[in-house]
């Protein structure tokens, strides 16, 4: 028994199966997690290695080089890059995408483990990072303190950050922003001097002190007692009592030759948010947990927390990733209700029957439902991508209902009864219906194997829609029938009221199809004009290709801008807090949109990783402003920067600045704007460094860049000093001892901590303030040599002042200039197409060269797979077809709707102004198989009506005739599908807009198209059927007539 | 007793075989899947791509009287719905084992 049989037969069993996978769907839906996008592993990882007090130069030679060196031998290696700035050495690794990162990185480890011991001693282990989008901030929350902000660090981390990581789902809390507390030994180096005493001599005492030793235990009667010695410092000020030697039969202590201050670290940064200084706590959340889930927790005890802190601190959500999921989700839902509510409106305007339209729509809820136990059963979530399957699904799954319940009907109306009729009907259209689902499925099924970036987005698209599709087959080969032998009539009684309002649109229905018939007639009898006509309007529409421009991703507005301010390389931190003073007033008065503005200054401390990933220093400051609503603004982020720039350019202060709209925060994916880089490449820091300049130069000229600038910032002044080697070795003291001395002077010693209340606090031992504020400082310095005799460090060598570059950059382990612009309103394929004319005009030094990078890289690579893609999409589509007819020259017939989808597909680019971007290249691919799908049904009949012997004209006029109504109506609910996702309603939809563009541009003009152009190609193939059988035939008879 | 043939458009087969119930029609043979076409007017049943619809043939025995119901019955079939076809042919059943 077939399977349409059985189910007609076993209405119970049928309708049940549909049942049990609706709540399976909706049990699944109630446990999706929600989120932005799909679990993105990103293709890097990053190895951070600090080394205290180093200049760029040392850590490029010393550390950075070394493990690049190393580092590329990893496998899978797409590129290595890396900075290399004081203090820290920053080396990205990139693989390609899809390699298991996890292996990677224990690669990476195993690298770095070799490496270590080859490493400057004072070097600290390098540490690997590896990011995916769970590693994204969730929520910033900005606090600010009146009288307790000395201790802010201490409330913040106690009654916030702990109760904070509490909340199920919250990885990691981390405060920047508020100093930590540090015990400053500072000592004198003249009282030192006269004492004979050294910094390590006092750091090593401190060490010494500072301990709890346990001494074991011993038996006193029947009991055993443990012995302990508990000599760790309980109060700050007891360090100060401590003796550090004796001169002259008196004892010394520390106060006598060092300033003892427990107080908050001299260097950290300064967050003011709204113009008030506060602290920032950044909450990360767990790999796979829910977003959304999270932040409302954290909203929810914030109240709570509040309450518990003193009444100064005031606590504010500066930014909720939630809000804009939250957001997107919402009005992407709204799209798919909508779409659902347009394809229901199509399928009762050409059935005019209220049962019909039930079975029909009755589809679209089975099947959609079967995606979420996709997502669920493997782990995914409800974000964009899955949601906007499911909108591009709903106007494609009712196809094969409409055609199976469309024969049903046919035969009701014959006479049979609705139960015959379902079982035969069905049994009539099988065939075709999985052969125009498999068309589909080979469209989209290899996106589910898509490479590259584009594979990461398209995968769960791919499968969503795979998956979606072949459900609906299976309702509309069971449910669809099972339902219409209940509930159909054989004569359905219309109420007036109905028949009222439906009559006309019959008429309207009829009078389309004999209007059809008619230009069919005449379409074939003028084949040729009919075919060059065709052939004009595609090779007219090819000079659209031109002027589409082509885009990597769509922007989108997030409501958020990011902003870096720079003053000249040196400016002391004052300069900057008087700066963010100014522009803070002078934005809040400009752009009322605003809703919070935070900025952050000065020099990174270092304890939190992700803060310290940012660029920083005394002479920068990074803003992060979060905007009301879209909806609620007239100007969106793209034209708030650029007033931005405006400003910042008129203000003298401002040394260079950049306008990140859609923020900082990284992953440029579909949100914010986009950059073109260019990268310098050469060892030659002047050659390198004019090319770079000439290049800036060309991009500032170029229309729709903003904010070019170079990676290599100003050189920052330093003092290097020299030691001489002989004089070293006269005096015993090696050049490493040397070094450590004066770096022990100048940034300090640490070793050990200072213990309270389980909290740990670092003692810090140096040169006090005023004695590291002089070249002579440094030239007063006492070495102190193995016999203990004391030399100056004039008398070893010179203290030199020159530039250092605050930042080198490694592309592929040579070093590197990028000169990056933000583009503003043109697209990215245009300008990188006249950056690289004018570049190459460029008279380049001996080995350095320019070559664009970025996402324009990413654009021409992800291009590429995507015309792959293409490719195979249509070479397995020419196959369904191919074994569907039987035949290699029918399904090419139908392929020469192709050209017309895309013609189509720039028109509808070209009007709106939208650039052709990754997405609307999938949209483009997906137009393959909707676009065949009309063909199939119109070639079908047609061969169907020659079959029954009727002339190839005839064929194709009547068969035209009666399948107007059937691909007019399949194609109207696909494209009335995509109508919300091309009008781009609500937050984060800018992403989808360009492919329901380009999909409804396409489909359009070739349905049209196809309804004309294909039955006359097809005549023109055909016309010499006959004739040719006659000739055959006659052949035979004649030699049969010889014999 | 008469030997009666039905040979008719498959999706008339509950309305056969309830006419044959309603005569008390006991005995009968069925072919399923049976191919063939209208002498006049009527189409084709190939079960092919082109004619996708299959008829159904039942022989049965009958008496005479009852032939007459079950011919009415028939008729009336085929006139709900002439497209689909439905034909009847009789003959005489000699004898029988």
């Amino acid at each position: 028994m077939k399977i349409y049989e059985s189910s007609v037969k076993k209405p119970v069993t049928t309708a049940l199966i549909f049942v049990a996978i609706v709540v399976l769907g909706l049990f699944s839906f109630s446990k999706l997690s929600v989120d932005l996008y799909p679990k993105i592993e990103l293709n890097a990882a990053t190895v951070m290695t600090t080394y205290s007090g180093a200049s760029a130069m040392d850590i490029e030679q010393n550390v950075t080089k070394r493990l690049e060196t190393s580092l590329s031998t990893v496998s899978d290696l797409k590129r290595i890059s890396s900075t290399s700035k004081d203090n820290v050495s920053l080396i990205t690794v990139e693989f390609e995408y899809g390699t298991n990162m996890d292996e990677a990185v224990n690669d990476i480890r195993a690298v770095l483990d070799m490496q270590r011991n080859f490493l400057p001693d004072d070097c600290e282990s390098p540490v690997v990072l590896k990011f995916s989008s769970d590693m994204m901030p969730i929520a910033f929350i900005s606090a600010h303190a009146g009288v307790s902000s000395e201790g802010l660090y201490k409330i913040l981390d106690e009654k916030v950050a702990n109760p904070l990581n509490r909340i199920d789902g919250v990885a990691s809390t981390s405060i920047s922003g508020a100093p930590q507390r540090e015990i400053q030994i500072s000592a004198d180096p003249q009282k030192m001097e006269a004492y004979k005493l050294s910094i390590e001599q006092l750091s090593n005492l401190i060490s010494m002190e500072n301990r709890n030793i346990p001494a074991g235990s011993i038996d006193v009667g029947s009991n055993t007692y443990s012995v302990r010695v508990d000599g760790e410092f309980k109060e700050s000020e007891e360090i100060q009592n401590l003796i550090v030697g004796s001169y002259q039969g008196k004892n010394i202590y520390m106060k006598d030759v060092a300033t003892i201050k427990d107080t908050l670290k001299e260097r950290s940064t300064e967050i003011y948010t709204n113009g008030e200084r506060g602290a920032t706590i950044v909450v990360q959340k767990q790999s796979g947990a829910n977003v959304v889930e999270i932040a409302d927790k954290i909203n929810a005890a914030l109240p709570g927390i509040q309450k518990s802190l003193p009444p100064d601190v005031k606590l504010e959500m500066v930014l909720d990733t939630s809000e804009f999921i939250k957001d997107s989700i919402s009005s992407l839902t709204e799209t798919v209700l909508l779409a659902g509510l347009f394809v229901m409106i199509v399928v009762l305007f050409f059935l005019g029957r209220w049962r019909a339209t039930f079975i029909i729509i009755l589809t679209i809820p089975v099947s959609l439902v079967a995606a979420f136990i996709y997502l669920m059963v493997t782990g995914n979530t409800l974000n964009i991508i899955s949601l906007s399957s499911l909108s591009i699904a709903i106007g494609m799954v009712v196809d094969d209902a409409i055609v199976v319940l469309e024969n049903i009907t046919t035969h009701i109306e014959r006479g049979s009864k609705p139960k015959d009729a379902a079982i035969y009907a069905t049994n009539e259209v099988a065939v075709a219906v999985i052969a125009s689902t498999l068309t589909i499925i080979s469209v989209f099924f290899p996106l589910t194997m898509v490479s590259g970036l584009a594979g990461i987005m398209f995968k769960q698209l791919g499968w969503i829609v795979t998956i979606i599709i072949s459900i609906s087959v299976l309702a509309a080969l069971t449910l669809t029938p099972m339902l219409s032998s209940i509930m159909l009539k054989a004569d359905p009684k219309r109420s007036k009221a109905f028949q009222y309002f439906y009559s006309p649109i019959e008429r309207m229905l009829d009078g389309l199809d004999r209007a059809y018939a008619s230009a069919l007639k005449w379409c074939v009898n003028n084949r040729f004009k009919v075919m060059g006509g065709a052939l004009v309007l595609f090779l007219v529409s090819l000079v659209l290709v031109a002027k589409v421009g082509t885009d990597f991703f769509p922007a989108s507005d997030n409501s958020q801008i990011g902003v870096t301010v720079e003053l000249p390389v040196g400016s002391r931190v004052e300069q900057a807090r008087k700066l963010n003073t100014y522009l803070f007033e002078m934005w809040k008065k400009k752009y009322p949109e605003v809703e919070i503005l935070q900025a952050s200054l000065g020099q990174s401390d270092g304890s939190n990783v992700f803060m310290s990933l940012r660029t920083s220093g005394s002479h920068i400051i990074t803003y992060t402003a979060k905007l009301s609503k879209p909806e609620n603004r007239k100007r969106d982020i793209f034209d708030i920067s650029d007033e931005m720039r405006k400003d910042l350019s008129a203000t003298p202060e401002v040394y260079r600045y950049t306008v990140t709209p859609g923020g900082s925060s990284g992953m440029g994916m579909g949100s914010g704007g986009t950059t073109l880089e260019m990268d310098v490449l050469g060892y030659n820091f002047e050659d390198a460094e004019s090319v770079a300049k000439q290049v800036s130069d060309i991009m500032k000229k170029t229309e729709g860049l903003r904010d070019v600038k170079l990676s290599r910032e100003d050189y920052m002044p330093q003092f290097k000093v020299e030691f001489d080697r002989d004089k070293l070795a006269m005096n015993g003291i090696t050049m490493t001892s040397a070094a450590t001395v004066v770096r022990n002077r100048i940034n300090g010693i640490i070793t050990t901590k200072f213990r309270e209340e389980g909290e740990e606090y670092d003692i810090v031992v140096r040169n006090d303030q005023k004695y590291r504020t002089t070249v002579d400082d440094i030239n007063n310095i006492l070495i102190f040599n193995t016999q203990g005799k004391a030399v100056r460090l004039s008398e070893l060598g010179n203290v030199v002042e020159n530039f250092a570059p605050p930042s080198i950059e490694h592309l592929d382990r040579e070093r590197v200039i990028k000169v990056t612009g933000s583009v503003y309103k043109r697209s990215l394929g245009d300008i990188a197409t006249d950056v690289n004319t004018a570049v190459a005009k460029i008279d380049m030094p001996p080995l350095i060269t320019a070559s664009v990078s970025g996402a324009v890289e990413e654009q021409q690579e992800s291009f590429a797979d995507m015309f792959t893609l293409l490719a195979l999409v249509i070479l397995l589509t020419y196959i369904v077809m191919a074994s569907q007819f039987e035949s290699f020259r029918d399904p090419f017939i139908i392929m020469f709707s192709l050209p017309f989808a895309f013609t189509g597909v720039f028109v509808a680019l070209w009007l709106t102004g939208t650039t052709l971007s990754l997405i609307a290249l999938i949209g483009a691919v997906m137009l393959v198989g909707i676009v065949v799908k009309n063909g199939i049904v119109l070639i079908d009949y047609i061969n169907l009506n020659k079959e029954r012997g009727a002339s190839v004209k005839r064929s194709v006029i009547s068969g035209g005739k009666s399948r107007l109504r059937p691909v007019i109506m399949t194609t109207a609910t696909t494209i009335l599908g995509m109508v919300p996702m091309a009008m781009g309603i609500g937050a984060g939809s800018e992403i989808w807009q360009p492919m329901g563009i380009a999909i409804i541009g396409g489909l359009t003009l070739s349905t049209l198209l196809t309804l004309i152009v294909i039955p006359t190609i097809y005549t023109s193939f055909h016309a010499g059927d006959i004739k040719r059988k006659r000739k055959a035939w006659a052949k035979k008879i004649n030699e049969l007539k010889a014999v | 007793m008469k030997s009666i043939m039905i040979i008719y458009n498959q999706a008339h087969s509950t309305l056969v075989q309830q006419a044959l119930d309603k005569c008390d029609v006991r005995g009968f043979t069925k072919w399923v899947d049976v191919q063939g076409r209208g002498s006049d007017k009527g189409e084709p049943h190939y079960g092919t791509h082109a004619w996708p619809s299959i008829n159904m043939a039942i022989m049965a025995i009958v008496e005479p009287e009852i032939l007459t119901i079950l011919l009415s019955e028939l008729k009336e079939i085929n006139s709900s719905a002439e497209k689909h076809g439905l034909r009847a042919f009789v003959w005489e059943a000699e004898s029988a084992i």
